[in-house]
């Protein structure tokens, strides 16, 4: 085993217990994070928000500008996983040509060497050979193996009451500890176990092909709709009208459906992306 | 609760976020190390939240049955900022390693240097 990664941890684990060592107790209630502008949220946030949950009042009220460019974060990551190209088939033996779309390999170097037993290539190295012995040892784990029969009636079982778990949080979110992000998380989580259990394909059915453009992007779009909706109706972007309650809610509520449904599309959308 | 003046609970951070970094430094195969730097995340997020939390206190829901003090809500909504951050980056963290696997045969950094 080398040392250095051993050593580089200890020269960054002193100076953060040194770190932490200055801190205040992380209970104390004169700490400054409770004392400083938290403390403002607490007093006022639910009468210039309307929203009780303060934790979404942060989110979409306070610092609604950081959760559009988050929504419009993940949204590009989906993005950029879409773009890479779907070098699916591996690069078959002996080819020269690469094919189209595949991985970016440097003109005039050698082909690319992957598992095969015919011919090794005096160029494949002693480590290319380690891997094609692996690959020969396990091939293609992921889809060969059926999935035992137990893990698929209780995710069967179970992912109802999942689902419906998420959609709790997702509508209680204004009083519980809970909210849109938190309602996609789990979404995507029932979505990911249907589809190991039974399957991507089944599970890719329970989200419509034509439908996905516009649910991947829903949480940018709806961002988008009530910052304007805010600027007509209070002149600033993304403002909240602090005297109508009632719109505070249905725009904070809008928000957070859009976020729980393109959250969890984009998520169940990447897992799908993974497989090759 | 505190040990040699320091506290516990920030402590614990600091060690799982050097867990993490050891992951990721030390290992060879790109899913481990991804794996350590989603453990170094989590210290980062279980830092800022710990921070924000107060004796006692309840959560910064403003209905009947919760009573002052109250953590912080502002951890708690930048930490959900930094979750999705973080899925994004393994998102496209493990699409590329997918589409290394693919290309290449193997996730092992010392494999793939060898590589013509």
């Amino acid at each position: 085993m080398r040392p250095w990664p051993l050593l580089l941890v200890l020269l960054v684990a002193l100076p953060l217990v040194a770190g932490v060592a200055t801190l205040p107790p992380h209970d104390a209630p004169d700490a400054p994070i409770h004392t400083q502008v938290g403390a403002r949220y607490l007093e006022r946030g639910v009468a210039e928000t309307g929203m009780k949950n303060l934790v979404t009042a942060v989110l979409l009220n306070y610092r609604g500008f950081d959760t559009f460019i988050e929504v419009v974060v993940i949204f590009t990551a989906l993005a950029a996983v879409l773009a890479l190209p779907k070098g699916s088939a591996p690069v078959p033996k002996g080819s020269a040509p690469v094919p189209k779309g595949s991985a970016p390999v440097p003109k005039g170097s050698a082909p690319v060497p992957k598992g095969g037993p015919q011919a090794p290539e005096p160029a494949a190295g002693s480590a290319a050979r380690a891997a094609r012995a692996r690959e020969e040892e396990r091939p293609e784990v992921a889809s060969d193996v059926p999935v035992s029969p137990v893990v698929r009636f209780v995710v069967r079982l179970l992912a109802p009451f999942i689902a419906m778990f998420a959609v709790a949080m997702l509508f209680r979110g204004h009083i519980t500890p809970g909210g849109g992000f938190q309602a996609a998380a789990v979404f995507a989580a029932v979505f990911i176990a249907l589809g190991l259990a039974l399957g991507q394909a089944r599970a890719a059915r329970l989200v419509p092909v034509d439908w996905r453009p516009w649910l991947q992007g829903v949480a940018p779009l709806a961002f988008a709709l009530v910052a304007w909706i805010g600027w007509r109706l209070t002149g600033a972007f993304l403002g909240y009208p602090s005297d109508d309650h009632t719109a505070q809610e249905a725009m904070g509520f809008v928000l957070e459906v859009a976020i729980a449904v393109g959250g969890g599309v984009i998520l169940a959308r990447v897992f799908l992306e993974m497989e090759t | 609760m505190l040990l040699f003046g320091l506290d516990l609970d920030y402590v614990a951070v600091v060690m799982l976020f050097c867990v993490g970094l050891y992951m990721l430094v030390a290992k060879s195969n790109l899913l481990k190390k991804l794996l350590g730097l989603n453990v170094m995340e989590t210290a980062v997020f279980a830092f800022i939240v710990t921070a924000g939390m107060v004796e006692g206190g309840d959560p910064p829901i403003m209905v009947a049955g919760t009573s002052a003090p109250f953590a912080s809500p502002i951890p708690h909504a930048m930490v959900l900022t930094g979750i999705v951050v973080a899925v994004s980056v393994t998102a496209v963290a493990l699409a590329l390693i997918v589409q290394i696997h693919a290309h290449f045969g193997t996730i092992e950094i010392d494999e793939l240097k060898e590589l013509p």
